[in-house]
C-alpha cells in the first residue's frame, strides 16, 4: 500500500519536475473538472434530489415521454441506417471506381461539416414541402415533409460526412493484395466483396452506425424546425426549458437522453474503433484495383451523382432563399436580407459570434495540444481518466451540456470567490471549448500516435530540455493534426446551436439562436442570408488559419480525411 | 489573430465607456430591454429611444415563456430592466412569482382602464385580436370560404389542413386555448380542442409560424393573430384572409412591466413612460406591425384591423395567467404528447 502511494507520488514528481508540462496538466484538468465533469454531475445531482421527485413521477407517467423516447431511437435508428449506406457509397465510388467527377464527390461528401444549422432543413421544406418547389409545383404532389420522413433525410445528408471519412480512410489502408489473392483463388468479384472487402469494413461501419445514432439523438435543430409533431428528447428537452420553465424536467430529459447517447458513443470508442483490422504496414503496397464490371460500375455512379446533385441543389438553394423576396412564395432578386444581417440589427450577433468563436478556438486548441501529448506521450495514474473526460464533451449530447453549465454555474460558488457565470460571455466560449476539444484531441492523438519518440527521444538525449523537445521536435510534426483541431473547433463553435441555445445573453447575441428566431417566425429569408454569412466567415476563417499557421500539407490532409 | 483579438477587446470596452458618459439625463446611461413582439419592431424602438435620450440600449426578443424561464433563473439578480411587450399574462405570471415591480408610468393616465392593471404592475402598449388567417388560393380549391366560427375548424375537408402554435411555447396559442375554456367551459373545451386535433397539420413552437405557412401554401388555415396575418399579406403578397369567429374571439394586451431588482430603474421608468407615448406608438406601423396602440392619441395604420370589427369575448387577463400552467400541462398531455406518433 505504501508502495504504491509512493511510487504514485513518484509518477507526479517526475512529471512536475517539468514545469511547463506540471502547469499543463492542471489546466486541462480544471477545464476538464470544472466545465465537463462537474456540470454532468451537476445534472445527476439534481436528479436525485427530492426537488425533482414530481417531474420523474409526472414524466414517468406521462404516455408522452415514452413516445418521445421510442421516436428519438427510431430517428437514430433511420438517420444511422441511411447516413452509413450514404457514406459507404461515396467512400467505394470514391476508392474503387475509376469514373469522373471525384473531386466534385468528394467535396459534397465534406461539404456538409460547415453546415450551419437549419439550412438544410429551411431548403428541404421549401424544395420538397406540402407547397415545395420541386414535390408541389414540379410534380404536383402535396408531400408532407415535416415529421419522422422529412428528419431522416435532413439528417442523413447533414450527418453522412462522418460515415464517409471514417470509410474513406479505411478503405485506402485495405490492403489490395487481399483482395487479389481472393480473385485470384477463382472468387467472384462479388464474393470478393461479401467476404473479404465487408468483414474488413466491419469496424468502420459499425463505429460510423453508432456515431450517427449518437449524433442524430443529439440534434436539435432540425427536429425544432422539420420535425413536425414528431417530438424527439432534444426537442422535449428544448420544450421543457423554453416553454414549460420546468428546469427539473429538463434535467430529467437529459438524463434520460445521456443514457442510450453515452452507451452507444463508448461501445464505439472502446469496443468497434480498436477491433480494427486494417494493417498499417507503412511498407508500399500495390494501389486497389478499379472496378470492372460496368453495368455495376455506372449504376453505382449514377447513383452517386444523383444523390450529390441533390445536396448540391438543396444547398445551392439556400442562396436562392438569401437572395429572393420571400422564399418559396416570391422569387424576386432582393438584397434586403443581407442589408438586415450586415447592417441591421443582425450585424451584432455576426461579430459577436465571431468574436466568441475566435477566442474558444485557440482556447481548443492549446487544450487539444496539452491533453493529447499528456494521454500519449506520458505515464501517470489518472490518465485514462483525463482520456476519457476529454471525448465527453463530444459524447454528450449539445442541449445536455447546455443545461449541466446552467445548473453548475448559475450561482456562485465557493462563497463567491468562483462567480456566477451565466448571462457571462465565458459561459458561452467554455460551452464552444467543452464541444471542440474533443475533435482537437482526437486529431493530435491520432497524429502523435504516428511518431515515433525516438525523434523527441534523441533531442532529449541531446540535452534539450522537455519544453524545447516539445516546441522544436513535437510541435512541427503534429502542426497539420494542430491546424485541422483548430478548423474543427472554429467551423463547430460558429455552426453549434443545442449547447449555446439556454446560455444565450442580452449582451451576446449567437447567429445560430438567431437563425432559429427568424426560421421559426417564418422569416426564412433572413435565416438564409444568416446561414450564408455564417458559412462564408468560416471558409475565410479556415483560409486564415491555413495562412497564418498553416501548411500545405496540413491543407490537404484536412481534404484527404 | 492575438492582435486582432486585443483590438477588438480595447475596442469593446471603450465603446462601453463611450456609451456611459454619453447620457443626458438622470438615469444609469444604460438600458436593457426583454422584448416580446418581432425583431424589427423591438430594434426600431431601442434605436429611437437611443436617439432620443443617449442611453445604451440593447434589446433580445424571447417568447413569454423563454422570459418567464429566464426571469425567474436570473432572479435577484435581472439582465434585464424592462419587459416590454408580449401578452400581458407572462407579466403576471412574473409578478406572482415577485419577478416584477408594480410601476405606473405618468402617460399611464392616458391609456383606457380596461388596458392596464390598477397596481400598475402591467400597462398595456398595444392591443391584438385572435383571428383565421386563410389562403384563400387554397381554400378556394377546397371549395371553402373563410372560416367564421370557431366550429367551422372541425370541416372534414380542411383534415390536416390548420396550423397553430402549441401553447406551452407561445401566448398566441394560449389565447386559443382560453377562449375555448372562456366560451364552452374547461371540459367541453378540451373536447372541442382534441376535436380540432383532428384536422391540425403542424403545432409550431412559434405564434406566428403557422402564418407563413398559410402564405407558402402549406395549409389553407392559420390560427394566428390578425395583426401577424395582415403583416404576412403585406410581407409575402399572398391573397390572406383574415376573418373572426362570430362566437367572439380572444386577445391579447401587449404590456410593458418594470423588473424587480433592476439594474438601471430609471432608464427602465423613462423608457416605459416614452413606450406610452403616440411617438413611440406610431413606430409600430413604420416596421409593419398592425396592432392597435393602446393609446388612443396614437395615429391607427389603416391597413390594422380596428377593434370595433371585431367581437371579443370577456377575457379575464388575470384569471388566464393564473390557469396558463394548469391548462398548457393539459392540453401537452391530453391534446399533444399522447399524440407524439407518427400520425401520418
Amino acid at each position: 500500500m505504501v508502495h504504491y502511494l509512493t511510487s504514485r507520488l513518484r509518477e507526479y514528481r517526475r512529471l512536475s519536475r517539468d514545469g511547463v508540462l506540471a502547469v499543463g496538466l492542471m489546466l486541462s484538468v480544471a477545464f476538464l473538472g470544472l466545465f465537463v465533469i462537474y456540470p454532468l454531475f451537476k445534472i445527476l445531482s439534481v436528479n436525485a434530489s427530492p426537488a425533482a421527485a414530481p417531474a420523474w413521477h409526472r414524466l414517468i407517467a406521462a404516455r408522452g415521454t415514452w413516445n418521445v423516447i421510442f421516436n428519438t431511437l427510431w430517428l437514430g435508428l433511420g438517420v444511422a441506417t441511411i447516413g452509413t449506406a450514404l457514406g459507404f457509397l461515396f467512400a467505394f465510388v470514391q476508392v474503387k471506381l475509376d469514373v469522373p467527377f471525384k473531386r466534385l464527390f468528394n467535396l459534397v461528401g465534406v461539404l456538409p461539416i460547415i453546415s450551419p444549422p437549419f439550412a438544410v432543413a429551411m431548403s428541404t421544406i421549401v424544395l420538397f414541402g406540402r407547397s415545395g418547389l420541386i414535390t408541389h409545383k414540379l410534380l404536383g404532389l402535396r408531400y408532407d415533409v415535416y415529421g419522422l420522413d422529412g428528419l431522416i433525410f435532413v439528417l442523413a445528408i447533414s450527418f453522412f460526412p462522418i460515415a464517409y471519412l471514417t470509410l474513406v480512410g479505411m478503405l485506402r489502408a485495405l490492403d489490395p493484395a487481399l483482395e487479389e489473392a481472393a480473385t485470384s483463388l477463382g472468387a467472384s468479384r462479388w464474393r470478393v466483396f461479401r467476404t473479404v472487402v465487408l468483414p474488413m469494413m466491419t469496424p468502420g461501419l459499425a463505429s460510423s452506425f453508432l456515431l450517427l445514432f449518437v449524433e442524430a439523438m443529439a440534434d436539435l435543430a432540425n427536429p425544432l424546425l422539420i420535425g413536425g409533431n414528431y417530438t424527439v428528447l432534444s426537442s422535449r428537452i428544448f420544450l421543457a426549458i423554453i416553454g414549460e420553465y420546468d428546469l427539473y424536467a429538463g434535467a430529467v430529459l437529459s438524463l434520460i437522453l445521456l443514457v442510450p447517447s453515452l452507451t452507444l458513443f463508448f461501445l464505439q470508442y472502446y469496443w468497434v474503433s480498436r477491433r480494427s483490422y486494417v494493417s498499417v504496414t507503412g511498407k508500399p503496397t500495390g494501389s486497389a484495383r478499379p472496378l470492372e464490371t460496368p453495368v455495376l460500375k455506372w449504376s453505382l455512379f449514377a447513383l452517386t451523382l444523383l444523390i450529390s446533385g441533390l445536396i448540391v441543389l438543396v444547398y445551392g438553394f439556400i442562396f436562392v432563399g438569401a437572395f429572393t423576396k420571400v422564399w418559396g412564395i416570391n422569387y424576386a432578386f432582393t438584397l434586403d436580407h443581407f442589408r438586415f444581417v450586415l447592417f441591421g440589427y443582425g450585424s451584432d450577433a455576426m461579430v459577436d459570434t465571431t468574436l466568441l468563436a475566435s477566442i474558444a478556438t485557440p482556447l481548443a486548441g492549446v487544450l487539444g495540444l496539452l491533453i493529447a501529448y499528456l494521454v500519449v506521450r506520458r505515464r501517470f495514474t489518472g490518465r485514462s481518466l483525463i482520456d476519457f473526460a476529454s471525448v465527453l464533451g463530444l459524447a454528450v449530447p449539445g442541449t445536455v451540456v447546455g443545461i449541466g453549465l446552467i445548473l453548475a454555474f448559475n450561482q456562485p460558488m465557493w462563497g463567491g470567490l468562483f462567480p456566477k457565470l451565466t448571462g457571462t460571455a465565458l459561459i458561452i466560449v467554455m460551452a464552444y471549448a467543452v464541444r471542440s476539444v474533443p475533435g482537437s484531441v482526437r486529431s493530435i492523438i491520432a497524429s502523435l500516435q504516428q511518431i515515433d519518440e525516438a525523434m523527441e527521444e534523441a533531442s532529449a538525449s541531446l540535452g534539450a530540455s522537455s519544453l524545447t523537445t516539445f516546441r522544436r521536435i513535437t510541435v512541427p510534426l503534429i502542426k497539420p493534426a494542430f491546424l485541422a483541431g483548430l478548423v474543427y473547433s472554429f467551423s463547430r463553435s460558429m455552426t453549434s446551436l443545442s449547447a449555446i441555445i439556454f446560455l444565450v445573453t442580452p449582451r451576446w447575441r449567437i447567429m445560430t439562436a438567431q437563425i432559429l428566431n427568424e426560421a421559426e417566425t417564418g422569416r426564412f429569408g433572413n435565416a438564409a442570408a444568416y446561414c450564408v454569412v455564417l458559412i462564408a466567415i468560416v471558409l475565410f476563417a479556415i483560409g486564415l488559419m491555413y495562412l497564418t499557421v498553416g501548411s500545405r500539407t496540413g491543407a490537404e490532409r484536412l481534404v484527404e480525411r | 489573430m492575438k492582435r486582432t483579438l486585443m483590438g477588438l477587446a480595447v475596442w469593446v470596452v471603450l465603446s462601453m465607456l463611450a456609451g456611459a458618459f454619453a447620457a443626458q439625463p438622470d438615469t444609469e446611461g444604460e438600458l436593457v430591454v426583454l422584448a416580446g413582439p418581432q425583431e424589427d419592431w423591438a430594434q426600431a424602438m431601442v434605436a429611437a429611444f437611443q436617439k432620443k435620450y443617449g442611453i445604451r440600449t440593447t434589446y433580445v426578443r424571447m417568447s413569454s415563456g423563454e422570459a418567464l424561464a429566464r426571469l425567474r433563473a436570473e432572479a435577484g439578480s435581472p439582465s434585464f430592466d424592462v419587459w416590454w411587450g408580449g401578452p400581458n399574462e407572462g407579466q403576471m405570471a412574473a409578478y406572482k412569482e415577485g419577478l416584477i415591480e408594480p410601476y405606473a408610468p405618468p402617460r399611464a393616465a392616458q391609456i383606457p382602464t380596461e388596458l392596464k392593471d390598477p397596481k400598475g404592475i402591467w400597462t398595456g402598449i398595444y392591443v391584438g385580436a385572435l383571428g383565421f388567417c386563410s389562403n384563400r388560393e387554397l381554400l378556394d380549391q377546397l371549395g371553402l370560404k373563410p372560416p367564421t366560427s370557431w366550429d367551422d375548424l372541425l370541416n372534414p375537408k380542411l383534415k390536416n389542413g390548420i396550423a397553430v402554435a402549441d401553447p406551452r411555447t407561445s401566448g398566441t396559442a394560449y389565447t386559443f386555448l382560453y377562449t375555448q375554456v372562456v366560451l364552452r367551459g374547461e371540459e367541453a373545451a378540451f373536447d372541442y380542442l382534441k376535436k380540432v386535433d383532428q384536422n391540425i397539420f403542424q403545432y409550431t413552437k412559434s405564434g406566428s409560424a403557422p402564418g407563413r405557412m398559410a402564405a407558402a401554401g402549406e395549409v389553407p388555415v392559420a390560427i394566428i393573430f390578425s395583426h401577424d396575418c395582415v403583416k404576412f399579406r403585406e410581407e409575402t403578397g399572398v391573397d390572406l384572409a383574415v376573418s373572426f369567429p362570430k362566437e367572439g374571439t380572444g386577445f391579447e394586451i401587449g404590456a410593458e412591466a418594470l423588473i424587480k431588482g433592476a439594474k438601471h430603474p430609471k432608464a427602465a421608468k423613462l423608457w416605459m413612460d416614452w413606450a406610452l407615448s403616440p411617438e413611440a406608438q406610431a413606430i409600430a406601423a413604420t416596421v409593419k406591425s398592425y396592432q392597435v396602440p393602446s393609446n388612443p392619441n396614437t395615429v391607427v395604420p389603416e391597413k390594422a384591423i380596428s377593434l370595433d370589427q371585431v367581437k371579443l369575448i370577456q377575457y379575464d387577463h388575470a384569471k388566464s395567467g393564473e390557469l396558463r400552467a394548469k391548462l398548457s400541462e393539459r392540453f401537452g398531455e391530453e391534446v399533444r404528447e399522447g399524440a407524439a406518433a407518427p400520425r401520418k
